[in-house]
């Protein structure tokens, strides 16, 4: 049986996680990164933070409180059976035009690498799997409808059919991000851990992001 | 899983040597490139002036170059696709000259050129009114999707998938890929000793997979069987491969395994051979330490199509199945002077194929690695 091991989450102006029930505030972007390092949720600094698009950046902070309510370890020079696969409405339509627009401004002779990167799908995916180690499979998929349980779905599949031991799932844009931690259910462990098809369950009839967190967040107390 | 086989019934393309498979596979054994001068849009200031384009496709107007691919494509063979066809569209950018037109000359509304929207589109031209979803994993995008098709089909999720794959080539993309020095000023040489780059290239096709039941019931012809598949991530770099290869080495080493063959089964190898020093060293080195001793012959399409980017590995496993049904091992376009790296494995001439299985592969930005087993039926 697949189960949701862990969970963190971003508002505009909050991050937490659900199993651990951490929850604090935060002004922008790069102070979210330093309360991360400090509550040592991220374990060490991520190199070139500050060039990653918002997204790429939301991305990463999520994956760090999902693994550490998962009570996943990671180090600099550890890599894992992990994939990944993220979803948001958007794919990098910002991004796209962030770099183009920059493109077009430079008198249409020269692009900007450092944009060019972002305008791929799976970028975003793709900073925190360096980050973290993660050699499992990587993509980017828009479904057409109910993203965040279609993602939780489509995980838990990839898990039966063998391709990876572990799923992490995120929903990433600008200003918000969730991201769940899929594994199989180990009886030997003591983790909390919560079921996937009560939480597909539970947030498929619900389209606002805030109400999403309170109900996870009521899930997570029970 | 339903112990029922993943089976290709139907499947087209266009690419720059023109409509249809066998102008590709045709163009390729001619041993002529399709990567040549082209004038979409200025390219002065870039590395290069050259890039694959399908001819006769006209830039900057109101359809994108990509549904001027797919349209008459998809209609063409719309016969062949039942109504409750689940869709995977594989692309990187889309209609992103749509964007470009927005931020250019604000005629169209740059929301346009997202990839949901093509998604939209695509339903339409396939005549299917049932739901899809858009994978986008940067070089290995259709490769994946083909993979993720059979998994539906193998898992008993669905009993017919279509994967559709598109990716042009645009202003966007192709100063993007000249900030980052990866275009060969001339033209990409896979596996060659003096390769410098890729060039870009542009592409469309479908792939419809069904069960094997299915296709039973329905007579259809088989084309071959998506048999396995190993997806993973190098966790190294962003823009460049794992040096040692070791990230591709494990993809393939799960494709094998999960398609109960050995290396010694692989008849010819599909690589992915984008005529960039690092990523075909790469490969090479992933390919000795999979099969050691035992040198399969090992082709690149890239030299002759250009790099079609999201649409690369959908087109390389039609070329494989080619391939393996013609019992042909396609030349390596553009390839002079073997790399000793890769000296007796790739050929710049056709060879015989030994055996019944083959693998194809793509790797991208961000290290994903994806590994794909065919089999003949």
């Amino acid at each position: 049986m697949i189960v949701i091991k862990g969970i963190g989450w971003i508002t505009k102006t909050e991050y937490g996680s659900i199993i651990k029930k951490l929850q604090g505030n935060y002004n922008d972007l790069k102070s979210l990164h330093s309360h991360l390092q400090h509550e040592s949720v991220l374990k060490y600094a991520i190199k070139n933070f500050g060039r990653f698009d918002a997204a790429s950046k939301m991305t990463c902070c999520s994956i760090a409180l999902a693994l550490n309510d998962a009570g996943i370890t990671y180090s600099e020079h550890m890599k894992h059976d992990i994939g990944i696969l993220g979803t948001n409405n958007n794919g990098c339509f910002e991004s796209n035009l962030a770099y183009f627009k920059d493109y077009v401004s430079c008198g249409r002779t020269i692009a900007r690498g450092n944009l060019f990167i972002y305008t791929l799908p799976s970028t975003p995916m793709a900073e925190p799997a360096i980050y973290f180690g993660f050699q499992g499979p990587l993509l980017y998929i828009k479904f057409q409808h109910n993203q965040i349980p279609s993602m939780l779905h489509y995980a838990g599949k990839m898990i039966l059919r063998r391709e990876t031991s572990k799923m992490i799932a995120v929903e990433a844009s600008e200003e918000k991000s969730v991201c769940f931690v899929l594994g199989k259910q180990d009886n030997t462990s003591t983790m909390k851990t919560l079921s996937l098809e009560d939480i597909i369950d539970t947030i498929k009839k619900i389209s606002d992001f805030d109400e999403i967190v309170i109900m996870l967040q009521r899930k997570g107390a029970m | 899983m339903t112990g029922t086989k993943a089976v290709v019934v139907a499947c087209d393309i266009v690419t720059p040597y023109g409509w249809g498979i066998d102008s590709c596979w045709n163009g390729l054994l001619s041993k002529k490139t399709a990567i040549g001068r082209f004038d979409r849009f200025p390219t002065e200031s870039f590395l290069t002036q050259n890039a694959a384009v399908v001819p006769g496709l006209t830039y900057g107007q109101d359809k994108s170059i990509v549904i001027k691919m797919l349209k008459p494509l998809l209609q063409k063979n719309i016969s062949s696709i039942p109504e409750d066809t689940f869709l995977i569209l594989a692309t990187t950018t889309g209609e992103i000259d749509k964007l470009e037109r927005h931020v250019l000359n604000e005629t169209t509304d740059a929301a346009s050129s997202r990839p949901d929207k093509l998604l939209e589109k695509i339903l339409l031209l396939c005549g299917l009114g049932s739901s899809g979803i858009v994978v986008s994993a940067a070089c290995a995008s259709s490769s994946i999707a083909v993979a993720h098709a059979a998994g539906m089909i193998i898992s008993g999720e669905n009993d017919c998938v279509i994967v559709v794959a598109c990716d042009s080539v645009s202003e966007f993309v192709f100063a993007g890929f000249s900030s980052l020095m990866a275009l060969d000023k001339d033209m990409a040489k896979p596996f060659d000793r003096d390769r410098n780059g890729l060039s870009l290239g542009e592409a469309s096709g479908f792939l419809l997979l069904m069960s094997e039941l299915r296709a039973s019931r329905e007579n259809r012809s088989v084309i071959g069987e998506i048999a396995g598949w190993g997806l993973t991530n190098d966790a190294n770099h962003m823009t460049g491969p794992s040096r040692d290869g070791s990230g591709l080495a494990m993809a393939i080493r799960k494709a094998l395994k999960s398609a109960d063959v050995s290396e010694k089964d692989i008849g010819c190898f599909s690589a992915h051979g984008t005529g960039t020093i690092y990523n075909d060293s790469m490969e090479i080195k992933a390919l000795k330490t999979v099969f050691g001793n035992h040198k399969v012959p090992v082709y690149s399409i890239k030299g002759g199509t250009g790099h079609t980017l999201g649409a690369a590995g959908l087109l390389e496993i039609i070329i494989a199945f080619e391939s393996l049904n013609k019992k042909i091992v396609p030349p390596t376009v553009n390839l002079c002077n073997i790399d000793n790296e890769a000296s007796g494995w790739v050929s710049s001439e056709p060879l015989t194929v030994n055996g019944s299985v083959t693998i194809s592969t793509n790797s991208g930005f961000g290290g994903v690695n994806c590994a794909v087993v065919l089999k003949k039926y």
